[in-house]
């Protein structure tokens, strides 16, 4: 037999994100060590791809508040190992909007404060207090996952089936989730619905359409993730005609998500309003026309729409994930559009005929490898959950997991 | 006696009609609370007389100086604003002090706050840089400190000593109508907008006299007068904002 170590695909893929990872830890050290300076932004755009990291991960974390009021509230019971996957998903998608808030503010050592000092009027201070609040619940609902690691069930086997008890409480923090998940996937939008100051921000919908996209998102990644990872090792397990039942709704919500998009945007306004025309232009015929037509519209609703609800591109797993993906793009898009539109038009508040001015923000080299360090630590956490977790795993019904319960409670053989 | 068992159609009748009505108290609080500033005490206004500014900048430069700005930073710049007849507009834009700011509502850790006087604050040791208040703001009277200020304030000492600590990299920052020169001057017995020492800096240092500032709940104040006096305008007043700076328009006659 050979010395040399094999690099099998699982060692390079964690290699590689590891170096993505590393990359993106050096990007955030310099963010902390020199300033925003090193980014793109300015006072006219003050927010740009890390904030759409932000979103997007929260959003397409919203599988896991969905997916445990399913379980728990509608008594879904079937679904509860696709809610454990959106679960584990929903953990890495908020420590990653954490870690990217945290290079995001110009006073990381102040994170705190938003939790100490609270202004009841802010959006953003609801938002930071259901994003902790809603954090803890997930670790929580998390603890039977990492209560499954054979090293600690062998270690430890007490704190094991402890961790794995909390599971008792699931349809209690179901409710919590579902409370603390309505209030800021809508209010995130609602950051940007409320403010005057740029027009094209200021309508009220924009809540209703980031709760609705966020579901749908949430849902499409966890089914995505479910099915690549069981197409990819056979430590995934999954149910197959489950996980297509979870794409059919997904292409019911695509529906409503495309009826509000068109009442919200399609058919905003007749008559010339300065700023918020201009905003619309943007979009539909402007820089962002190919990300709003093709991302968000053709492949981020209407084909995606279309492939889930068609029951021959359904139950075809490779179609099926296509859709899935493009969901989650489309999302993104939508992230990343909303942000963008509101900031690169500026309205002047001279006296008389209000002049727009167009603003441009590409993101510096330091946002895009930080930001990408992000997505990597994610996609990292996930194949290292898929592993040695068995966050996708089809195989353990209910019943199972109930007993599963009980053996960790018995000590470990020495 | 035992209570008797309650369901849970009832409970949830209990449950919504609190939630209603805790609601409903918070909304008439909040009526309450946006009701006119407090009487009684001073409110400060700054009034700009657009027919005589010339658009030399020297009130960017005493800003500069006395609040220790950094170049790269305008608390207070000079705009062009168009022609009347064939002279040139301009548009000095200090902080709206709005009595309903929208960065003051917007700040998720009451970083900016209102003083009774009606000045907008920001407690920049309490400011976490989220720039929230930044696209909030009509006016872009905010700049955050992308980097830090360090050397010597190009503006000190030609334009005037500073009179308060530089703000840290990270933070928003602002005007506040130099409240630290009308504290200092009261405490002293003297009146803001009168006395020069009391007075914010840019009204003090304008050569051509185009701006006054002053105490709008005292009638005889020369902002009073001078607003009963003559037509003004404020910046974006649709919006609801209600800001304390007051404009007079530069008109064919007076220009």
């Amino acid at each position: 037999m050979k010395l040399h170590l094999k690099l099998s695909p699982w060692l390079s893929w964690l290699i590689g994100l590891g170096a993505v990872v590393a990359t993106g830890v050096g990007a955030g050290m310099l963010v902390f060590w020199k300033g925003l300076s090193v980014t793109h932004l300015t006072d006219l755009v003050p927010w740009g791809l890390w904030i759409t990291i932000d979103l997007s991960s929260i959003a397409v974390s919203a599988g896991a508040f969905s997916l445990c009021a399913a379980v728990y509230l509608l008594g879904l019971k079937c679904f509860q190992p696709v809610a454990r996957t959106a679960t584990f998903i929903g953990l890495i998608g908020y420590t990653m909007a954490l870690l990217t808030l945290l290079m995001d503010i110009g006073r990381p050592d102040r994170f705190w404060h938003a939790v100490v000092y609270w202004n009841k009027h802010s959006l953003l201070w609801e938002v930071t207090m259901c994003v902790t609040l809603y954090l803890a619940v997930l670790v929580l609902e998390s603890m039977p996952i990492f209560a499954q690691f054979e090293w600690l069930k062998v270690r430890w086997p007490k704190l094991a089936g402890r961790m794995s008890r909390v599971h008792h409480y699931a349809p209690y923090l179901a409710v919590v989730g579902l409370g603390l998940s309505m209030l800021h996937q809508s209010s995130l939008g609602a950051v940007y619905g409320v403010l005057k100051a740029r027009p094209f921000w200021y309508r009220p919908d924009v809540s209703v359409l980031f709760i609705i996209s966020a579901v749908a998102g949430g849902m499409s990644l966890t089914v995505f993730a479910s099915m690549l990872a069981a197409r990819l090792t056979r430590r995934a397990s999954v149910d197959d005609s489950l996980l297509e039942r979870v794409a059919y709704f997904i292409g019911w919500t695509l529906v409503l998500y495309l009826y509000f998009r068109f009442w919200d945007a399609l058919s905003m306004t007749y008559t010339y309003q300065p700023g918020r025309t201009e905003g619309l232009h943007l979009l539909t015929e402007g820089p962002l026309s190919f990300n709003f037509w093709v991302g968000e519209m053709l492949l981020g609703i209407i084909v995606p729409m279309v492939l889930l609800l068609y029951r021959p591109t359904r139950t075809s797993q490779l179609w099926r994930m296509i859709a899935l993906i493009l969901v989650v793009g489309g999302v993104v898009a939508y992230r990343w559009d909303t942000n963008i539109s509101g900031l690169m038009i500026v309205l002047s508040y001279l006296p008389g005929e209000p002049i727009v001015e167009y603003t441009h923000y590409f993101p510096s080299l330091i946002e895009i490898l930080s930001g990408a360090g992000v997505v990597a630590y994610g996609l990292l956490a996930f194949s290292l959950g898929v592993r040695y977790l068995k966050v996708v795993d089809h195989s353990l019904t209910v019943k199972e997991h109930e007993e599963r319960k009980v053996e960790a409670k018995k000590p470990a053989p020495a | 006696m035992s209570m008797p068992k309650m369901n849970r159609r009832d409970f949830l009748k209990i449950a919504a009609v609190s939630v209603t009505a805790l609601t409903g108290v918070q909304v008439i609080r909040r009526v309450e609370a946006s009701e006119p500033t407090p009487s009684g005490g001073r409110q400060w206004a700054m009034v700009i007389d657009q027919s005589l500014c010339n658009g030399c900048g020297y009130c960017v430069m005493a800003c500069r100086a006395h609040n220790d700005v950094s170049p790269e930073i305008a608390w207070n710049p000079v705009l062009e604003a168009g022609q009347v007849g064939d002279k040139e507009i301009y548009l000095p834009r200090p902080c709206m002090q709005c009595s309903e700011a929208p960065c003051v509502d917007v700040c998720p850790v009451k970083a900016s706050y209102y003083r009774p006087d009606g000045i907008v604050m920001i407690d920049y040791d309490r400011c976490i840089g989220c720039r929230y208040c930044e696209v909030a703001c009509p006016y872009g009277a905010r700049s955050f400190n992308w980097r830090a200020f360090t050397g010597p304030n190009p503006a000190v000492p030609e334009w005037g000593q500073p009179e308060v600590s530089r703000r840290p990299r990270g933070v928003v920052e602002k005007c506040a109508f130099c409240y630290q020169r009308i504290d200092r001057g009261l405490a002293l017995g003297m009146i803001p907008g009168v006395d020069p020492d009391a007075t914010p800096a840019c009204v003090v240092v304008c050569p051509v006299g185009a701006r006054f500032f002053g105490d709008l709940s005292d009638l005889q104040s020369n902002v009073s007068k001078l607003l009963k006096a003559r037509p003004s305008y404020r910046l974006r007043a649709d919006l609801g904002t209600g800001p304390r700076v007051y404009y007079l328009p530069a008109t064919e006659e007076r220009a």
